[in-house]
């Protein structure tokens, strides 16, 4: 008999998959129980996770702060929408193949100059490249879409799958339903994905990279390649995350993809937990979730939500959050949990101590 | 004589000039900030606008542009130093993510500030400059008398700038500070004090920048400094972030590069010239055309 | 003479920063089974001759080879595949991994560490990963330092954490060792296991040594090469360096 701890230790990524299958077999039927609405927020928690764990292993691992992802997530979204506009036929697997292409392509031109630039440099240049981007695509006209942006039909929800549900009269909830299916299984599956890289030789490279680049080139590591394999990866993921956005709204706007995403996608990122796993998830949640909660905030202090404060409150709540998150509790919420079950463990094991020494 | 003044090149020099004198003088509150205390400031634009507003809204109360601009600098200067004692002196000594991510902060919370308080819509400022180009035989030539406002304006903050850091001791002790604090210390310089001065007077030298934009065509929204603080970037990192004068030359190249690709080429490189000029540049010299330190690696 | 080919060769280095000259016409060179040590007052030019050697500092003119490999001046990050390892001043650990994973990171070129394999988590990833921490746990062990193996560096004494880069280091099976400043800031018990560390591993490398404790050195090495403003002013055993005229008048000032 093989025990739990034994097997995630001998075959680490058959334990991350299965893992994976119970979760997302778990969030699928969340999707299945939960309301159009509800669904609609589970697909954009899948969405904004699978570019925050890109951003997350850019910063958290590989050291170098990017406030460009917004640009990488227009790229791909707008790559997926620009077929979806020239093509009778949609595939969804291809779209987003090519999508994920294009924009690690762009990951690795941005991120070459990263080989010679460091911190504020870098940053500096990253929003540099999330504010052109927006304008240069409005720049190319008819094609992209101009200013008025992309609308496009891409999900045919499946009459098996609404049947499954049993939304067959109710095609707007199957639909919901369907886009919520899709972004959770492929967020699962780049989930899965990155644990693997988290714990891989690969990944210890960009960690060794980021404290201390001299002794990880002297034991191998080609610092420049790292460098630009974290830009190429973390931006492979910000283009899924837009092809599928793209998929899911049915349509592009030039100006989502502004360096509010970027600035929004480092706020959350920093308020779930740099470099880990599960703060993506959490971050990717309060994302889906923060307009409700915010909207909630308004009723409940009776803030007019189409005042100029209610419309702010958002952004002043984020900011205020970010710097405290940064100036308290650097390790995010993830961080958070984590010291305090450590702290639970440790007052645990304290009592149990002293209950033994108490027994003669 | 003057026939040259109505060319098109002429006035692509120009307008560059004019909008670069600006990209300049954010950059070198940058750059004065980095000087003394190590920090990218993200929220440099959006401090500057927030004193705008301070200052330029009580024109709509009947008082006078020059002192509504002298309350908009004061009131950078106060929020500038402010900021320094609250938010970025716990930094000190901190990964660099950290003060990123608070500046960034400071930035959202800033701008969502000001959409709050003075509402997002567009204001006018009328600065008692005319906004009309000169003409001459029928001809424009692409100055107007409030373009001359803007280059005198940006310039005399440079001047002020460059004479208090070259010429006083407060400029040597501000060195001091950054270069070795604790040395400095240890000569009685108050370094504390001098970083929350600097700080003071980048986001002053920033609030003038932004009265003299908002005043121009675009009026004043809560974000129209995003795109100043990203060339004033550029021009800080061309210049080498070290260097006072080189961001301004920068910012003045940029400017009229900008100028002339938006008149000649196509429009779809004028978003990413900048980029292309930030990115060449640093990939030909990482620390900046215009400094004079060394990029040490072990 | 020793007939083997020599693990480094300085031929003639030679390494100038802007007009100043840091290292000025240098040849030794260093064999598998002996410890050599550089030494050379401070600013003489030890550091830069370990930089060159690591292709940090590109030499002015000269060369830096490995003629049993046939390379000359490589690349940082290919040190490791040529076999050879070298500590840093201080420490120079990660300080956000653990002293196991700090160890593990010795052996990062060995293959099997692809990022694709690391994407997709292949078995053939997981197989040389599982392989490489029970090589780090045991060079640990070897160390007497296993105890220590999930801490940070920044919670572990300083002698630890100096054997642990060591351990790092050997983690490549280098044939040749470059170790900077190995004695600074060890106390007597900790620079006598060092001198036996490093007196074991030579049968099967060739160790070079920057040093500036004499103590240490004198008794440790085979030979010494003995820098002086960027220039060799004498080589040789412990004892004919010692009573060199021109090393008593660097080390001490004496005129002769």
């Amino acid at each position: 008999m093989v025990s739990i701890k034994q097997f995630i230790a001998n075959r680490p990524t058959s334990a991350r998959a299965l893992a994976t299958l119970v979760a997302t077999i778990a969030l699928l039927g969340l999707a299945i129980i939960v309301d159009p609405l509800n669904d609609t927020y589970l697909a954009t928690a899948s969405i904004m996770a699978i570019a925050i764990v890109g951003l997350s292993l850019l910063i958290g691992l590989s050291g170098q702060v990017s406030i460009g992802n917004s640009g990488f997530m227009a790229i791909g979204a707008f790559t997926t929408a620009i077929w979806a506009q020239h093509h009778a036929h949609f595939p969804l697997l291809g779209s987003m193949a090519l999508s994920v292409a294009v924009s690690t392509v762009a990951g690795i031109v941005l991120g070459l100059p990263s080989t010679r630039l460091r911190g504020p440099y870098l940053a500096g240049m990253t929003l540099a490249f999330a504010f052109a981007i927006p304008p240069f695509i409005q720049s190319l006209g008819t094609f992209a879409g101009g200013s008025g942006g992309l609308y496009f039909p891409t999900l045919q929800t499946p009459a098996w799958f609404a049947s499954a549900i049993g939304e067959k009269d109710n095609p707007l909830a199957a639909n919901n339903t369907w886009g919520a299916a899709i972004a959770i299984v492929v967020a699962a599956v780049a989930f899965f994905f990155m644990a693997n890289f988290f714990h891989s030789r690969s990944g210890r490279a960009m960690r060794l990279v980021r404290d201390n680049d001299v002794a990880a080139e002297l034991v191998g590591v080609n610092v420049a390649r790292t460098r630009v394999l974290a830009f190429a990866i973390s931006a492979a993921f910000a283009g899924l995350a837009g092809s599928l956005l793209a998929i899911i709204q049915s349509s592009v706007l030039p100006q989502t993809f502004g360096v509010a995403l970027s600035i929004e996608l480092l706020s959350l990122l920093v308020l779930g937990g740099l470099g880990t796993l599960g703060g993506a998830m959490i971050a990717g949640l309060i994302a889906a979730y923060s307009d409700s909660i915010v909207s909630r905030i308004n009723s409940w202090t009776g803030i007019d939500p189409v005042s100029n404060l209610g419309g702010s409150l958002k952004g002043i709540i984020f900011g205020l959050i970010l710097i405290a998150t940064m100036l308290l509790a650097p390790s995010g919420l993830a961080g958070l949990g984590h010291r305090i079950s450590r702290f639970v463990r440790s007052r645990v094991a304290q009592k149990k101590a002293l209950s033994v020494s108490e027994t003669p | 004589m003057i026939d040259l003044l109505t060319s098109r090149v002429m006035g692509d020099i120009f307008l560059g000039v004019t909008q670069g004198v600006l990209y300049g003088l954010i950059g070198l509150s940058l750059v004065i900030v980095w000087q003394s205390t190590n920090i990218l400031n993200f929220a440099q634009g959006a401090m500057a606008m927030f004193a705008t507003y301070v200052g330029m809204t009580l024109l709509e109360h009947g008082l006078n542009y020059w002192a509504c601009l002298a309350i908009s600098v004061a009131a950078g200067f106060v929020l500038g130093g402010a900021t320094e004692r609250v938010l970025v002196r716990p930094l000190y000594g901190k990964p660099e993510i950290n003060s990123i991510v608070v500046m960034v902060g400071f930035l959202g919370i800033l701008e969502a500030g000001a959409i709050a308080i003075w509402g997002g819509t567009s204001r006018m400022i009328v600065s008692p400059f005319s906004l009309s180009y000169f003409q001459h035989n029928g001809k424009t030539i692409f100055l107007s008398p409030f373009a001359i406002l803007q280059i005198a304006a940006a310039v005399t903050v440079m001047l002020i700038v460059a004479g208090l850091f070259r010429f006083t001791k407060l400029g040597l002790q501000l060195r001091a500070a950054a270069l070795a604090p604790e040395v400095a210390r240890l000569l009685g310089v108050r370094v504390n004090r001098l970083l929350t001065l600097g700080w003071a007077l980048a986001s002053a030298a920033g609030a003038v920048a932004a009265v003299v934009i908002s005043s121009g065509f675009e009026g004043l929204t809560p974000t129209n400094m995003d795109v100043y603080f990203v060339f004033g970037f550029i021009a800080a990192a061309v210049g080498g972030l070290e260097s006072p004068l080189g961001a301004v030359l920068a910012g003045v190249l940029i400017g009229m590069l900008q100028q002339f690709i938006v008149d000649y080429a196509p429009p779809s490189w004028a978003s990413f010239s900048p980029v292309l000029i930030l990115v060449v540049a640093l990939m030909i010299r990482p620390q900046g055309l215009f400094s004079k330190q060394r990029v040490r690696r072990v | 003479m020793n007939s083997q080919v020599p693990r480094l060769a300085f031929r003639s280095v030679s390494v100038e920063f802007g007009g100043l000259r840091a290292l000025s016409d240098v040849s030794f060179d260093v064999s598998s089974g002996e410890i050599v040590g550089l030494i050379g007052p401070n600013g003489a030019g030890k550091t830069t001759a370990f930089n060159v050697a690591c292709g940090f500092v590109a030499p002015t003119s000269g060369t830096v080879e490995f003629p049993d490999r046939g390379v000359t001046q490589p690349k940082p990050h290919d040190l490791a595949s040529i076999g050879v390892a070298r500590t840093l001043q201080g420490v120079g650990l990660f300080d956000h991994l653990t002293i196991l994973e700090n160890v593990m990171a010795g052996g990062q070129i060995r293959p099997g560490g692809g990022a694709f394999r690391g994407l997709l988590g292949l078995p053939s990833a997981g197989r040389s990963e599982r392989q490489l921490t029970a090589d780090a746990l045991a060079a640990l062990e070897r160390l007497d330092v296993a105890e220590f193996a999930a801490k940070l560096p920044g919670s572990i004494p300083y002698g630890i954490a100096k054997k642990v880069s060591v351990a790092r280091a050997l983690m490549g099976s280098p044939t040749l060792l470059l170790l900077d400043e190995p004695a600074s800031g060890l106390d007597e018990r900790e620079l006598d296991e060092f001198a036996t560390l490093i007196t074991s591993l030579k049968s099967d490398m060739g160790v070079l040594l920057v040093e500036h404790n004499m103590d240490f050195v004198m008794p440790l090495v085979d030979r010494l090469v003995v820098l002086n403003f960027g220039e060799v002013i004498a080589s040789g055993t412990s004892s004919e360096v010692r009573s060199h005229p021109e090393v008593l008048a660097a080390y001490l000032g004496v005129e002769q």
